[in-house]
């Protein structure tokens, strides 16, 4: 999630440069890259909003963001600013569930200067109050406006995980929430500083065109940040559900945004993830034409702007080509992404996915998609991780989910090891589309209620011409069973969301 | 044509291979990195929808480019760029609309193949072209619940009187309606546009220029040339300060924006280079602006401004987002304070050489991937036809002294040439 706005377009990076990675120690992953003008960081807590107190939600995100864009106990923020301006460079923070990353990237020119500034900021923030009014009021906007005003789609995805994982340390979002927010006070937030970011907590990763004499500069200093016992989160266990169970935020729009899922019980680096990879990449590849949902619902049909399915959390998938780094998670859903279709089509649309992921269920990927979903893949993964930053924090998660190698090299292989019939089985074993979560952003929401309970038809009619197998398998669609009961279903105002 | 690696500020050694249709490809070798980057920019955006209710099409077009040949029809391309792995994708700007697919050096040829087809051959039919408006349609109304959209929308539409910058990339609503209905004109709009003299190929990344070159006389000259020039009108010079409310269906906070005219972009030109350092010197990151009403006094969320680059003389503008609505006035007063001390005053040499530092960093840094290189160079190529714009640019930007820092504030920063757009939220 991106508190910031942004209204530049954002070009999409991709290369890849011959390097080794290097284990530094523990805490520790090098990437050196000879040659590299630059130096990349990224230096990791093992904290995230999963570590907030009851009735504190945000209180990791907020710590994170006043070390970043807060005073230190040396430098105002404004001087900081200063000091960091001419480098063209920038330190910035990224929180999820389960870490919090700080990271940054810096001319070879500058490197002293701004590592000196990062170690500072990081292990000596002032945590005062005038920042801390500053970016609180930062992170509530973000939620009362942005999030809820601004972005339906977004927001149908951050519902839908805090739909599924209700009940869990992965509820909320990582801003947080109203109340939780605005409880937080300046004490909350040096307790949680002193508690979580301790050397024990740390991992750091650097990448580029460093020398051995300075890794080993970082590794003392990072080695020297207090002493502390670590908290141990269980991993988040969903409650099991039965059936659809549906929320519908309420907001006068005129397209809806929907998005749906289940939890899955496979991770990254098991031989099951890569299959249901291959097999999600074919149903919905994040951004692409490739993807078969895509193609059924926009290609075929001119409903939206696309359509995708994901194993592994994806945030703001509206700006992003590829997956970021350093969001891992110990519990991962299954979702699809219905970009915003007209009102009137909003059931047709929900069916027409959900009937599609029945077909991959029960019918399994045939040898042509298998094969050419491969082929894709292989080639396609090349622009995950083009750069040395990226590269540096995917190896920061292999570091996370216990990958001794790396985990786009073990894609790779097993995209050559893989057979049909071990994706095939990983999809009967792991997809199902007859208990899931689905939230509609929309408008008169009890009569989509209505319509999802008395499980009625829901035709559309096209302003322009459609070939005829299109129209007959619109039938098909259109009466495509769901079994709503009533009390599975809840209207939430979206000015509620997110609220506690 | 060829430059030499490092004598200027550009990094890499690169060629500029000229075909005698005027196609232009600007050859950048990058060794080691496996991947090519093929980025085709049409020197057209939707600054050349000049002819009435035709908003939005340079874009739509855009989507249409995905839709085949008679050669590769479009579940064919499709395939093929599947098997490669290829990321591959278009977007359209204002000046320009860019093309790329980045793959492994090895697919050169097909790349090339695939891509110089569809520029010379593209075809399609009514029925594909009319689905495809519907997934336009689907984009505008995505981005319509963002208020920064209905901001830009108001902002353009109220600054122009008779210029395309009038309306935004995707184009007015009504126009999007109409598209369904514009088979044939879209036709003539490929046949105009759609010339190799108005195409410019960014090739980046591991190959060799000796390999390529032969490829490009053999993909790309057949190719007619034929390029159409818009007509477009001037905008005649703005006399009087304008102003607007907008009222955004949501919540937000109030957004302000100020627009100044500003230039056609030319990276020789002292003010132009000048105009886009003032806008960082006096709303970026470390502006004594930015401290004072987001750190400091915390009125505003954020402040910044994009004095950035077009072809035709387009807007420089300030947004800001303010905390509290009654301190909208005082956060305008705050800007115009701004803008009087950088009209009279000059700017700390100090604080010019910071930014001169920053601009060139920055962009050394953001090429680092053959992608990257293609991104960032597209608007220079699309603006001026060429690379030597970037040397020639932060050249400029480094003679600048702090007397054309104000002579930039005095020419561009006038009320009577201002847009000034106030969006305010539901309560």
């Amino acid at each position: 999630m991106s508190r910031t706005q942004t209204i530049l377009l954002i070009f999409v990076a991709l290369v890849s440069a011959t390097c080794a990675r290097q284990r530094g120690g523990r805490n520790m992953v090098l990437l050196p890259v000879k040659d590299d003008p630059t130096v990349s960081f990224r230096i990791v807590f093992r904290v995230g909003s999963q570590n907030d107190p009851r009735g504190k939600e945000g209180l990791a995100a907020l710590t994170a963001a006043l070390i970043t864009e807060g005073s230190t106990q040396k430098h105002s923020y404004e001087e900081i600013l200063d000091l960091l301006y001419p480098m063209a460079a920038s330190i910035s923070e990224q929180v999820d569930k389960e870490v919090t990353v700080f990271m940054g990237r810096v001319h070879k020119d500058h490197l002293d200067r701004y590592y000196s500034l990062l170690k500072e900021v990081i292990s000596e923030p002032a945590f005062r109050e005038d920042d801390f009014q500053r970016i609180k009021t930062d992170f509530l906007n973000h939620i009362q406006n942005t999030l809820r005003y601004a972005d339906d789609e977004e927001l149908g995805k951050e519902a839908l995980s805090s739909f599924i994982f209700r009940g869990t340390p992965y509820e909320h979002l990582e801003e947080g929430t109203v109340t939780g927010l605005k409880s937080i006070t300046l004490d909350d937030v040096r307790d949680f500083y002193r508690k979580h970011y301790i050397r024990e907590n740390v991992l750091i990763g650097l990448g580029g065109g460093f020398d051995q004499a300075f890794a080993n500069r970082v590794k003392a200093d990072f080695a020297s940040l207090p002493s502390g016992s670590l908290e141990t989160v269980p991993a988040p266990k969903p409650q099991p559900f039965e059936g659809l169970h549906v929320q519908i935020i309420e907001k006068d729009v005129n397209a809806t945004a929907i998005s749906f899922g289940f939890p899955i019980e496979v991770l990254r680096g098991s031989r099951d993830f890569y299959a249901l990879a291959v097999a999600t990449s074919w149903l919905g590849e994040h951004r692409n034409s490739f993807s078969h949902l895509y193609q059924v619902i926009r290609e075929a049909r001119g409903l939206n702007y696309g359509d995708y399915a994901y194993i592994e959390h994806f945030p703001d998938g509206g700006r992003r080509q590829f997956p970021p780094p350093n969001v891992p998670r110990r519990k991962q859903i299954f979702q699809i992404w219905i970009r915003p279709v007209p009102n009137e089509a909003r059931l047709f649309a929900f069916r027409a996915a959900l009937r599609e992921l029945q077909k991959l269920v029960d019918n399994g990927m045939t040898p042509e998609q298998f094969e050419l979903t491969r082929k894709f893949l292989k080639g396609y993964i090349l622009h995950y991780a083009p750069t040395t930053s990226l590269r540096l924090g995917y190896a920061l998660d292999d570091h996370f989910y216990g990958i001794d190698r790396s985990h786009l090299e073990l894609f790779r292989k097993l995209l050559d090891e893989l057979t049909l019939d071990e994706v095939n089985a990983a999809i009967r074993k792991h997809l199902q589309y007859r208990n899931l979560k689905v939230v509609f952003v929309t408008r008169d929401a009890a009569a989509l209620k209505e319509a999802l309970v008395s499980n009625a038809p829901s035709p559309i009619t096209y302003a322009t011409p459609k070939p005829a197998e299109v129209l007959e398998e619109d039938k098909e669609i259109a009466t495509y069973p769901v079994a709503v009961r009533p009390e599975n279903v809840e209207i939430v105002p979206v000015d509620s969301v997110f609220e506690r | 044509m060829a430059n030499d690696a490092g004598a200027g500020f550009f990094p890499y050694r690169y060629e500029v291979y000229r075909l005698a249709n005027g196609f232009t490809a600007i050859l950048i070798p990058m060794e080691g990195s496996g991947l090519i980057a093929y980025y085709s920019v049409v020197r057209t955006g939707s600054r050349d929808e000049w002819e009435p209710h035709r908003s939005g099409f340079a874009h739509f077009f855009e989507h249409m480019m995905f839709r085949g040949t008679k050669n590769y029809p479009g579940d064919v391309y499709d395939r093929l760029v599947t098997e490669m792995g290829a990321s591959a994708n278009a977007y359209t700007t204002d000046d320009y609309t860019c093309y790329y697919m980045i793959a492994a050096k090895e697919n050169l040829e097909r790349v090339m193949e695939l891509e110089s087809d569809r520029f010379q051959n593209l075809s399609y039919d009514e029925a594909a072209f009319k689905t495809e408006a519907g997934a336009v349609y689907g984009e505008y109304r995505k981005g319509r619940v963002n208020p920064w959209w209905v901001l830009e929308e108001e902002l353009l539409n109220t600054a122009f009187d008779v210029h395309t910058y009038k309306h935004t990339t995707i184009g007015f609503e009504e126009d999007i309606k109409l598209m369904p209905t514009l088979y044939e004109y879209s036709l003539s709009f490929f046949r105009r546009y759609y010339r190799p003299e108005n195409v410019v190929l960014i090739l980046a990344g591991d190959f060799r220029p000796e390999e390529a070159k032969p490829l490009l006389e053999r993909y790309y000259g057949r190719w007619e040339p034929g390029y159409t020039p818009p007509n477009i009108k001037p905008e005649p010079e703005q006399k009087a300060e304008r102003y607007k409310e907008v009222q955004y269906n949501g919540r937000t906070l109030p957004i302000l924006a100020i627009g100044y005219k500003g230039a056609a972009f030319d990276p020789a030109d002292k003010m132009v280079a000048a105009a886009h350092v003032l806008g960082e010197m006096a709303f970026g990151e470390n502006s004594e602006c930015y401290k004072k009403l987001v750190v400091r006094e915390q009125k505003v969320q954020f402040v910044q401004a994009d004095f950035g680059f077009n072809r035709d003389p387009k807007l420089y503008v300030i947004y800001t987002m303010v905390k509290n609505e009654p301190d909208v006035p005082y956060v305008r007063e705050e800007i115009d304070r701004v803008v009087a001390k950088f009209r009279q005053e000059l700017v700390a040499p100090e604080e010019l050489e910071k930014v001169k530092s920053r601009l060139t960093y920055g962009f050394v840094m953001d090429l680092d991937t053959p992608g990257n290189v293609g991104g960032n160079l597209a608007p220079f190529v699309a603006l001026t036809g060429g690379i030597e714009a970037v040397d020639t640019f932060l050249n400029t930007v480094r003679s600048l002294q702090p007397e054309d820092i104000r002579q930039a504030a005095e020419h561009f920063l006038r009320n009577e040439h201002r847009t000034v757009i106030l969006l305010k939220g539901v309560k």
